[in-house]
């Protein structure tokens, strides 16, 4: 899954290295058209639905925090 | 109803004695009444006028902050115009501007101070602020003043890849906001919320209507704008009641579920603009806001921000385009054709402006401006100087305008405008890019780059995020063998479009 997620994040925004970035909302390093793609894929990807309340920066500051975020979403169903 | 006013320092004035205690810009961590910003703005113009600078326009590169206005207003008291940067924008891009400037003094701020390349005086907001206020002074310097000064310069997008600088004067501002206020019946119980980052053309607004009213802006934090939930909190919270937003903002807080688990409460206004606003979006804020009301703006830059208003008057349906509307009062807005002519009733032509709201032009560029700003065609008589938009439009048979694209390679990308040229001037400097063009898919809102070369598409993204504000770069990148060519040698852009994202329509 965690390569899926960066190959849909590389995707998104080619010049970020996810593998390292630990601040990606916070930081700044993110627009919100950025969020708007990876919603839209990993929803489609995954087959969740990332809601409103998901969004907050804890859950896309980091690879491990989407990862986590979408592993949660598809135990709800 | 209006009384004369030649100067915006005069609604500051009359609101600081109207309101002296009311809040007038808050921020995340600060607050601002009329009469502290009445008085910073003060203390700033008294120690611009002492530092004994040029007689030419101050930059101003602070934070997203309620001092950042007071810093702008400032400047006017010292009689000059202020350019306001983005300190988050690439340093060359910066230098680009104090360049076109030549080598202003700054204004900056605790936080920016560090970003100032060389070459400019560097005046910090904190220092000014210690001076003491010189009324004496400040009135000599107002009484030279007349509403044709320069107010501000904003800069934009232009295709050679140096940006534009439009020079605009109290007399435009005051022509705008008056008609604004009007259309959006914003007033003193008015609370704002300003979206737009403050260098951006549509800040002016959100500065400008409480000065007028004795409303209020609250400036959102710009990562609000991904988080739906948290932005509907916090405006229920300040009991905002008014915006004026770039459809592409409203667009993303749709995308991301706005409304879903969380409504505005008392929000009546919202006047949208920037880019066309898709029917399905406007169906679902008129659904969850009913007594809100909806107003669609058109306009550039050069004609200060706006040209015409259209206030929707019906619920919208999905695939809906919504007319641009009628010229705002004290504009006049029509059509010419190719050839200079009054376009025919119905016909298609090049949206011009004119009246007060025409910016002075595009500082220190006769070239450009002369080429954009020019004496009406239709006129032969006296002088009467228009803006051409570069947008094709066309009068319906009830007097509304439509909106019909552009004649050149500019687009609007979430609420900016962006010369495609520009992107292109930027990437050819790149090394290893040989040949290179930028498109736009505008129905996924997404910039490409087709590049030929030795370099990799993760080093072009990087380069050019150092050379260009990060709206501009494309997010997709492509590396081809060759570009597809017309017969005549040029890049046969409508071949490429088709290749990269035409054949996949949802």
């Amino acid at each position: 899954m965690r390569d899926r997620i960066i190959e849909i994040l590389s995707g998104v925004r080619a010049d970020v290295d996810f593998e390292k970035e630990t601040e990606l909302v916070s930081g700044n390093i993110l627009e919100s058209f950025d969020i708007v793609d990876i919603v839209a894929e990993l929803d489609d990807e995954f087959d969740i639905e990332i809601g409103p309340k998901e969004l907050k920066a804890e859950n896309f500051d980091s690879v491990e925090a989407i990862e986590a975020l979408v592993e949660r979403l598809m135990g709800d169903e | 109803m209006h009384s004369f006013n030649k100067n915006v320092l005069v609604w500051l004035e009359e609101s600081a004695s109207n309101y002296p205690d009311r809040t007038v810009y808050e921020d995340e961590n600060e607050k601002i009444t009329f009469a502290e910003l009445e008085n910073e703005a003060k203390r700033i113009g008294t120690a611009v006028i002492k530092a004994e600078l040029p007689d030419s326009p101050i930059a101003v590169m602070m934070g997203r902050s309620v001092h950042t206005i007071a810093a702008f207003l400032g400047v006017v008291y010292s009689g000059r115009a202020y350019a306001p940067i983005e300190a988050k924008d690439p340093l060359s891009r910066r230098e680009k501007i104090l360049a076109n400037l030549e080598n202003p003094a700054v204004i900056t701020d605790e936080e920016t101070c560090g970003e100032l390349g060389n070459g400019s005086v560097n005046l910090k907001a904190g220092e000014l602020l210690k001076s003491e206020i010189d009324e004496g002074l400040l009135e000599r310097v107002r009484n030279e003043m007349t509403e044709n000064d320069p107010l501000y310069i904003i800069y934009t997008s232009g295709s050679s890849g140096n940006p534009k600088g439009v020079i605009t004067s109290h007399r435009s501002l005051i022509c705008y906001i008056n008609s604004y206020r009007d259309v959006m019946d914003i007033n003193e119980s008015d609370v704002l919320a300003s979206q737009s980052q403050l260098d951006y053309i549509a800040a002016i607004r959100d500065i400008y209507l409480p000065l007028l009213t004795g409303a209020k802006t609250f400036l959102l934090p710009k990562e609000y704008f991904m988080q739906p939930d948290v932005l509907f909190e916090s405006m229920n919270r300040h009991g905002v009641t008014a915006a004026g937003w770039s459809s592409s903002a409203v667009t993303v807080l749709t995308k991301l579920g706005a409304f879903k688990d969380c409504g505005l409460q008392g929000f009546r206004k919202l006047c949208f603009s920037g880019s066309v606003m898709p029917g399905k979006v406007l169906a679902l804020w008129q659904e969850n806001l009913p007594e809100c009301k909806f107003v669609n703006q058109y306009g550039p830059t050069e004609a200060t921000a706006s040209c015409t208003y259209y206030e929707v008057d019906h619920k919208v349906t999905e695939d809906e385009v919504l007319p641009v509307g009628r010229a705002y009062d004290n504009y006049r807005v029509f059509l010419l054709t190719e050839d200079g002519k009054p376009a025919a009733d119905g016909e298609m032509g090049e949206i011009c402006v004119s009246g007060p709201c025409v910016a002075l032009g595009y500082y220190n560029d006769k070239e450009r401006t002369e080429a954009a700003f020019m004496q009406n065609p239709l006129n032969n008589a006296y002088r009467e100087i228009i803006y051409k938009t570069g947008d094709i439009g066309r009068f319906r048979e009830d007097g509304l305008l439509e909106f019909h694209g552009r004649s050149d390679r500019q687009i609007k990308h979430m609420g900016h405008r962006v010369e495609l040229d520009e992107i292109e001037a930027a990437a050819m400097e790149i090394e290893g890019v040989s040949e290179c063009a930028a498109l736009y898919d505008h129905e996924k809102e997404n910039i490409w780059l087709l590049y030929t070369g030795d370099i990799a598409s993760r080093e072009i993204s990087l380069k050019l995020r150092e050379m260009i504000p990060l709206f501009m770069v494309p997010r997709k990148l492509k590396q081809l063998e060759e570009l597809a060519k017309l017969p005549n040698g040029k890049t046969d852009i409508k071949r490429l479009e088709k290749d990269t994202f035409g054949g996949k329509k949802k």
